[in-house]
């Protein structure tokens, strides 16, 4: 029941939304945040007290069922998915437009993530995956900044492509597994049963291939990137705290999930030019923040550069390595939301995100000094700065990844670097030097228009400081589906208690 | 600024239109205007201002004057800003029934709304040190940083900084320094070894003298000027710039002086009769001090002396109020910070009112109150500088063009000062600069 409450909240309250009356828009956003909070808490009662795997029939023709479940893996991305939502809910503007489609939307973006997590039957998943780009288009489309249009046909173009790529790739697992081994019933797409029939090389190549496409423009990663600037730029900063933060990480749980679960033999074969692919995002990501003359662009190159470190550490695909891709979803969407959000207050007051027009920002009496102080430590966490969540995370991913490809791990390495240049440049412009006179007539921030920011720097320090809560969640499950086992000196040290065969001897 | 032709009611056929940048403001200053432009809410401004300011300046001057009468050279004077009684209620010399020259109407001692501050503070009645130490007092420091950018520039007009090179100065010095260390024979040594160092302290304590005299003047002028507006008789800008310069004349001639006061005994450190008036002794280089020059603030911007961001000549320093960047940070000039601080306690009710309706309300009061007290002084200049053509020019009705064109030439040679970007007259246009 827990299981199903988790997806029974945001559709009934989606659904509820339009129905409450125009009049009452704060009604609206009040529903929508007690929703996505709700879910949030069912989702901490579910870590306390685990909840049974739940599987009903629904198309068995077709080998889909309502197979749901949570483990280590997917219980962070559900508890992650229920915080950023209602955060995104309370970082949208009081006065925001068509607020019943708005964040019915919103609701249903969440009803499709939260699925796909907990999704215990392939297509169900692609079912869910695909849900999710509704919404999300509408959501650019319709409140998006001047060429939404453009951003929303991208989106929704690269979208398609992922979808397909998935779909594709889930169907021909199946196919390729149970129907070569003859069965006369149906193929079922649970993943017991996918994991139960293992596929030929060749066809774990080919089904592999096509989750990397789909994932991959899911995330992003270099080279199929192409949406991604272009619509963490023109999206409403909320809706882009539920892309980076939320929606992206459907990739990486489903090259977890499904390449480094599944597909163990090719995503081992595959590793090397995953983890190039990882480097080249790195750096791509980060040299186009250097240059980037958009807060918003910038934010988006960072976010891609980040996604570099963690397809590196998928790739790696070491207990410790693992460890560090969850950690690193959960501190990268923890901060990417926290950057959006400050973006958004900047760009609700000043009415710009360009760099060459902000200044002085920092300024304690007419500028934005909280909203800035709050930005500058999310660019300190993204920097990897010890003490905030970013740090933990990426010295796991690159610890755990060091072994197995050096030079790879080495080149991400100097792309994080780059964390720190351009966020000193962008804080350096926009944060220092003399606020315009002629711009700066706007209100300070409301104790409302805080509150998101305020949760996220929170969590990000505490992650800072308490690192166990990136890591503990999936430590078991990590280390259960790595390939391969980093330096044992290494390994005995991080996983010593979860892996007794490894322990020194008594 | 674009070149504009003169309003067809000042348009004068004798000499044609300036094609000075500032030409609009010239063609309003040779029409009898002000720098700033003529509206209700400059107005409202400018004299709410003058108010607020004149009460810190109220005890500005008479602290300025015990400070450089009866502190004098005091080794430790940890306790200059303690006024005395006698000093608080010493009768001002321009107001009161018991003035020497009764000009301007109002009390001879200190304004009750001073009084009652120095009581209670803004947080609440308590010992006169804690109020001190609390910083909840009015700021002398701003006080004595004008009366140090005066001493420090020099060279600004008139006979002042000269006399106190002189010999006959180093003389009264010299007595006077004696008769106050008289009994102690280590200051004595010291001032035996060290004879230009007192000297210059001494310079310093009549500077001192000097602006505490000028505010003297100016303080009775601003509450009068605060009157008259809630009387309905000031009611235009070139109105209140017009009674600046008539009192500026009418004290013009007033003494500029030194006298230090020990053990009961009156040393004429700057006699009376050396002749030193208050308008070319004390008031154009007050002006020229402080609202020009100053120095490079060591604030929030920092300057680099060796990259050429400050000049090499003293005459082109340009920190003053009215070059000052009020907004966001006080960032040039005297800090405005500290009397920005000062006059906040004493604004009056509609200024409140005024900055409650803009940018921030009262988040950002001292912001818009700076940019407020920038616009009162680009309005003291303008008078200034009527005054001067005034004296040394001609009437700005001459029928001869030739008069004209040199009143022109004076105009914009002044208006040529506000070239630089840092100038804010261009703001100062905008009712929207706050």
């Amino acid at each position: 029941m827990t299981l199903l409450l988790l997806l029974l909240l945001p559709l009934v309250a989606g659904l509820v939304l339009p129905l409450l009356p125009q009049s009452r828009p704060l009604l609206v956003r009040g529903v929508a945040a007690a929703t996505a909070l709700t879910q949030l808490v069912v989702g901490l009662v579910a870590w306390r007290q685990p909840p049974a795997d739940l599987s009903l029939t629904w198309l068995p023709r077709l080998g889909l069922s309502l197979d749901l479940g949570l483990d280590g893996l997917s219980l962070p991305m559900v508890l992650l998915a229920g915080l950023i939502t209602a955060m995104a809910v309370l970082a949208s503007p009081a006065d925001q437009s068509r607020p019943r489609l708005y964040f019915a939307l919103m609701l249903a973006t969440n009803l499709g993530v939260v699925g796909a997590f907990l999704a215990r039957n392939a297509l169900l998943f692609v079912l869910a995956f695909e849900l999710v780009l509704i919404p999300t288009t509408l959501l650019v489309a319709i409140w998006g900044g001047e060429r939404r249009a453009g951003a929303a046909v991208r989106f929704l173009l690269f979208g398609a492509v992922s979808g397909l790529s998935l779909l594709g790739g889930v169907l021909a697992f199946g196919w390729f597994g149970q129907g070569a081994s003859g069965a006369d019933s149906a193929v079922s797409f649970s993943f017991e049963a996918l994991a139960a029939t293992p596929l030929p090389p060749s066809a774990q190549m080919l089904v592999l291939g096509l989750l990397l496409l789909g994932f991959g423009i899911k995330l992003p990663i270099v080279p199929v990137h192409g949406w991604q600037p272009i619509s963490y730029a023109e999206a409403p900063a909320p809706v882009v705290m539920l892309l980076g933060g939320v929606v992206s990480k459907l990739g990486a749980y489903g090259l977890l999930r499904f390449g480094v679960g599944l597909l163990p033999d090719a995503w081992s074969a595959f590793s090397p030019w995953i983890a190039a692919a990882g480097a080249v995002s790195a750096v791509y990501g980060a040299l186009n923040a250097v240059v980037a003359t958009d807060i918003r662009r910038l934010m988006a190159y960072s976010s891609l550069g980040h996604m570099g470190l963690l397809v590196l550490a998928l790739a790696a695909a070491t207990p410790m390595s693992l460890q560090g891709a969850v950690a690193q979803v959960l501190a990268h969407g923890l901060i990417v939301a926290l950057l959006f959000d400050c973006v958004g207050l900047i760009q609700r007051k000043t009415g710009t995100t360009a760099i060459a027009e902000l200044s002085g920002l920092l300024n304690p009496i007419r500028g934005l000094p909280f909203t800035m102080g709050l930005m500058l430590l999310a660019l300190m966490a993204a920097a990897g700065i010890p003490g905030l969540a970013g740090f933990p995370a990426e010295l796991l991913v690159f610890e755990g990844s060091w072994t197995v490809f050096p030079r790879a791990t080495l080149i991400c390495l100097v792309a994080s670097g780059f964390t720190a240049v351009y966020a000193v440049r962008l804080f350096n412009r926009v944060a220092f030097g003399r606020l315009d006179n002629n711009r700066a007539d706007w209100q300070s921030t409301r104790l409302s228009e805080r509150l998101p920011a305020v949760v996220l720097t929170t969590l990000v320090v505490l992650a800072g400081i308490w690192p166990v809560g990136l890591t503990a969640w999936s430590e078991a499950s990590t280390a259960a589906i790595a390939l391969r086992h980093s330096d044992p000196v290494v390994h005995h040290l991080a996983l010593a208690p979860t892996s007794p065969s490894l322990s020194l001897p008594a | 600024m674009t070149t504009t032709t003169p309003p067809a009611g000042i348009r004068t056929p004798l000499i044609p239109p300036s094609t000075h940048p500032y030409a609009e403001v010239i063609h309003r200053l040779e029409a009898g205007g002000s720098m700033l432009p003529d509206t209700p809410e400059n107005l409202q401004q400018i004299i709410g201002i003058y108010k607020a300011y004149a009460v810190p300046m109220d005890f500005y001057w008479r602290d300025l004057l015990y400070i450089a009468e009866q502190v004098f050279l005091n080794p430790l004077p940890a306790f200059k800003y303690f006024i005395s009684q006698e000093y608080l209620d010493r009768p001002n010399s321009y107001a009161g029934d018991q003035s020497q020259l009764r000009i301007w109407r109002g009390g001879e001692k200190a304004h009750p709304e001073l009084l009652a501050f120095m009581e209670r503070g803004e947080t609440r009645r308590m010992p006169k040190l804690l109020h001190h130490l609390w910083h909840d007092r009015v700021n002398m420091e701003f006080a004595e940083a004008c009366m140090r950018a005066m001493l420090w520039h020099q060279g600004m007009g008139g006979r002042f900084n000269d006399y106190l090179e002189s010999e006959a100065y180093r003389a009264n010095a010299d007595r006077a320094i004696k008769a106050y260390f008289r009994g102690n024979p280590l200051m004595l040594g010291l001032y035996a070894l060290f004879p230009e160092m007192f000297l210059e302290q001494v310079r310093q304590l009549s500077t001192t003298a000097n602006l505490g005299l000028f505010w003297e003047v100016m303080a009775p002028v601003f509450f009068e000027m605060s009157d008259l507006y809630d009387e309905g008789q000031l009611t235009s800008v070139p109105q209140a710039m017009d009674f600046l310069v008539n009192g500026i004349f009418a004290v013009a001639g007033r003494p500029i002086y030194h006298h230090v006061f020990i053990r009961g005994e009156c040393f004429e450190i700057i006699p009376m009769s050396e002749g030193f008036t208050w308008l070319y002794e004390a008031a154009l280089p007050y002006v020229e001090a402080v609202f020009y020059r100053t120095s490079p603030f060591r604030g929030t911007k920092s300057y680099n002396a060796q990259a050429g961001q400050v000049p090499a000549d003293q005459a082109d320093f340009h920190y003053g109020i009215l070059y000052a960047d009020v907004f966001p940070v006080g960032s040039a000039g005297i800090p405005p910070t500290l009397l920005m601080q000062d006059m906040l306690h004493f604004l009056p009710p509609y200024l409140q009112e005024l900055y409650r309706e803009h940018r921030r309300g009262e988040e950002d009061q001292l912001v818009q109150l700076g940019i407020t007290f920038q616009r009162s002084m680009y309005n003291v200049t303008s008078a200034v500088i009527q005054a001067l053509r005034c004296a040394l020019l001609y009437p700005l009705d001459d029928t001869d063009p030739k008069h004209l064109l040199a009143n022109r030439q004076f105009f914009e040679a002044q208006m040529d000062r506000f070239l630089r970007p840092e100038a804010r007259l261009p703001d100062i246009q905008s009712q929207d600069y706050r």
